[in-house]
């Protein structure tokens, strides 16, 4: 490594951190330019964590507190259009709230990044985990990634600066971290040194669409059905070009910072010869894991596969990685009432995605861990087991619910 | 796959420590967090892995409230660690059970619809409630569950400590905590790496204060049965189709209260009432912010124990010096009518509730900075003398 000796020390520090401390120290290694916030829980660690920052006298930026979340990321969205790198957040139904701001920061294309600390949306009042919330982006131009671990989050954000500012992408991003079990929970994690994520991530350049007097534009006037169509084209087609950034994104991260972050798009967990594939978003990844190891001691063909990147969605690799198998158990930590086979989300994105392999597995699903409900060890053994079974008996689409009392 | 049922069965925790800390919400919370924290931080001293959490469910946390903070620490990866005790919203069981305030031992209700659990619940076949307290494990056995299995009770000398809220001065209780638990499972910790990582994230002060905690700490073995009856049931939860749609439950009637939540384990110091010398002026009653007084038919008013959350504020109001008093929440057995026992015998109600309320009212033993207990720092500066 080219870096003096000092700096690679510091950035080989490691501090105990939760997942949002994690995102505050890499919203204050992007150097940021201005924060909006509004509390909703889990968020709001993410809020205090970078306001203590600037407290400490540590990260300067301009930290405005709205009077609710659809100011908040009204905030963002102007101060991104002026030229400023911003940061903002929001869980459950705050982001509902702002959801008219948060719709057109994607079609004005402001790379703004958001943390969704993943919230059941109340009513009831209810605090843990659901991903509806950051899921409801998912047809309007964000792009969206889900991290399951501290250090995920701290590397995420920053890679979420360098696709989201790339002058071929320019679309917002959020990055979608389970309430609680990894907003809240603190785990070591490597901080990098500025001078790294300097290298690493450009500074941010609106180049002639920056909103200033010099530069006489306008952002979004009136249009009619004179124009929709191709406005709506011009963004389809955009989002084609974000893969290969990413992709670029995520091998430039590891030449700088001189650790590996596997296929950017999902994880495979013993994956090798397996049979049988259980599929899920987020921390629920982690007693997937152990269970996937206990059945492997014993020779159960099985592996996990936890996409990362929700959009765009990986449909090529997906169809690769997911037609080696016979069987697939999708865990959504989300509902989709009414929908096809009454599934969750991500099954019906994995069912369409896998329609033109030529191999069909079986595809069972569950739901699982709504409002926070802790997916155990033992729960994933038995979603397992279901899975097998629905393979079996035919039982091809088959939805349950997991860890409900009935 | 007919194996995999078997599995379910094997479903066994990896050797991996868990430790817990009960606390009082928002008031002890950075002392709890320190404790977790500082102990993950000597685990990667001794070249192991950990992590740490406060339970989510607790939030928002509510003054006083019994809350849990949790600390794991083992052998293996990271990655390894997250897939076996990551993601949970507690541990299934604990190696140590920490409580930062000693009138949690009456049992804690974290939230609504919990049930007021034991405060051992927890705690694991040989493992340890280790308690900050006056008092001896004995005394404290008192109000804890019997559990069908051996386990320890231990005691590091204190009061309950508000340190690490920002407008109490630190008296060193996370040092002495953390001094305690190294003694009682050096497995965890040891004492080596804790004198290393102390002085970087807790203090070089607290130095003195880590080592006393080592020295002080009381360790009482408890046998299978010993401890009480638990007198309070854990409510079961109706299945989905047992409830009203539209996320509707029934509510409090006019005039009553909630009994799926009593809220007074909240509670670490209770109103003593002196009915002689009431005025009846009904400030209590009015002042009360948990309604917990009701009017009697001689015009005085009865305080429901099971509701009082301990705030004091019918303490600060009432303008009769004396006539209302906190109290020590452990010198206390049930939460009968206080009303009731002074109509039965008004003198020996009177002389019951003077005994309770003491010569000193507010009593902190500990001096300020140094983390040790006064009548040590007197000790040593006769040693030194
Ligand atoms: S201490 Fe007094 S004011 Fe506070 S809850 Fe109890 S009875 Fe009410
Ligand atoms: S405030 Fe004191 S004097 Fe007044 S009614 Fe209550 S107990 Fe009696």
């Amino acid at each position: 490594m080219t870096v003096v000796e000092g700096k690679l020390v510091e950035s080989q520090k490691e501090e105990l951190l939760t997942g949002c401390e994690a995102v505050a120290h890499a919203v204050m290694l992007a150097d940021v330019d201005v924060i909006s916030a509004y509390p909703i829980r889990p968020y709001t660690e993410v809020m205090d964590a970078v306001s203590k920052l600037i407290a400490d006298g540590k990260f300067f930026a301009e930290y405005i507190i709205a009077d609710g979340e659809h100011s908040q990321f009204e905030i963002v969205k102007h101060a991104s259009a002026v030229g400023a790198r911003v940061f903002v957040g929001s869980s459950g139904t705050g982001w509902m709230y702002a959801m008219e701001a948060i719709a057109v920061t994607a079609s004005d294309r402001l790379p703004v990044v958001a943390l969704v600390g993943n919230r059941a949306l109340d009513d009831p009042g209810a605090f843990g985990v659901e991903h509806n919330d950051a899921l409801t982006v998912r047809d309007l131009g964000w792009l969206l990634v889900w991290a399951s671990t501290a250090q995920e989050s701290l590397d995420t954000t920053l890679i979420a600066y360098r696709v989201a500012e790339d002058p071929k992408v320019m679309f917002p991003t959020a990055l979608a971290m389970d309430g609680g079990f990894l907003t809240h929970s603190q785990h070591m994690v490597r901080i990098p040194s500025q001078s790294l994520v300097r290298k690493f991530l450009p500074a941010y350049n609106l180049g002639d669409r920056r909103l200033h007097p010099d530069n006489p534009i306008s952002i979004a006037p009136q249009v009619n059905e004179d124009w929709v169509m191709e406005i709506r084209m011009q963004n389809a087609e955009a989002t084609k070009r974000v893969p290969a950034v990413i992709d670029k994104a995520y091998r430039e991260f590891e030449d700088v910072f001189g650790r590996e972050l596997g296929n950017p798009w999902l994880e495979e967990y013993m994956m090798e010869d397996a049979e049988l594939a259980i599929v899920g978003m987020g921390t629920l990844a982690m007693p997937a894991k152990a269970a996937v190891k206990r059945l492997r001691s014993r020779g159960t063909k099985v592996g996990l596969v936890r996409p990362k990147w929700f959009r765009p969605f990986p449909t090529e690799l997906m169809q690769k990685v997911l037609s080696r198998v016979s069987a697939i158990g999708v865990v959504d930590r989300d509902f989709s009432y009414g929908s096809p086979y009454y599934g969750g989300v991500l099954f019906n994105e994995i069912r369409s995605t896998l329609y033109s392999s030529k191999n069909h597995p079986t595809i069972a699903n569950f739901i699982a861990g709504l409002g926070g409900r802790e997916i155990s060890i033992a729960d994933m053994i038995k979603m397992i087991q279901l899975t097998y079974e629905a393979e079996e008996e035919g039982k091809d689409g088959q939805v349950k619910w997991m860890g409900v009392r009935e | 796959m007919g194996k995999i049922s078997t599995l379910l069965d094997e479903v066994a925790e990896a050797d991996i420590k868990n430790v817990e800390v009960n606390y009082r919400g928002i008031f002890q919370k950075t002392l709890a967090r320190k404790i977790c924290k500082t102990l993950v931080y000597a685990a990667k001293e001794e070249e192991r892995t950990g992590f740490s959490y406060g339970r989510y469910s607790d939030a928002p946390e509510r003054n006083g409230v019994p809350c849990k903070y949790f600390a794991v620490v083992a052998e293996m990866s990271e990655e390894d660690l997250e897939a076996e005790a990551g993601a949970k919203i507690e541990p299934n069981d604990v190696n140590v059970s920490i409580v930062v305030d000693d009138t949690m031992v009456k049992g804690v209700e974290p939230w609504g619809f919990s049930g007021i659990r034991p405060i051992n619940e927890k705690v694991k076949l040989g493992g340890t409630l280790l308690v900050v307290s006056e008092r001896s494990p004995l005394e404290l056995l008192k109000n804890v569950a019997k559990k069908d299995f051996p386990y320890k009770i231990a005691v590091v000398p204190g009061k309950h400590s508000f340190s690490g809220l920002w407008v109490y001065k630190d008296d060193f209780t996370d040092a002495r905590v953390l001094g305690a638990l190294a003694r009682i499972e050096p497995d965890i910790v040891g004492l080596e790496a804790l004198r290393k990582v102390v002085p970087e994230k807790l203090g070089a002060e607290k130095i003195d204060a880590l080592n006393d905690g080592y020295k002080s700490v009381i360790i009482k073995s408890i046998a299978p049965g010993e401890g009480i009856d638990w007198p309070y049931s854990i409510p079961t939860l109706p299945k989905w189709h047992e409830f009203k749609e539209g996320i509707v439950v029934k509510s409090v009637a006019r005039g009553g209260r909630n009994e799926d939540y009593k809220r007074f384990t909240t509670r670490t110091m209770r109103p003593v009432i002196r009915f002689d010398t009431c005025i009846k002026c009904d400030l209590c009653w009015y002042a009360c912010p948990d309604e917990c007084f009701d009017p009697t038919p001689d015009g005085l008013f009865d305080v429901n124990y099971n509701y009082c959350v301990g705030c004091g504020r019918c303490a600060e109001v009432c303008p009769v010096p004396n006539t209302i008093v906190m109290v020590d929440e452990l010198k206390f057995e049930n939460n009968d009518s206080p009303y009731h026992e002074y109509k039965k015998d008004k003198e020996a109600y009177i002389e019951w509730a003077d005994q309770k309320m003491g010569e000193k009212r507010v009593n902190y033993p500990f001096v300020t900075g140094t983390g040790l207990i006064e009548e040590n720092v007197k000790k040593n500066d006769g040693e030194k003398g």
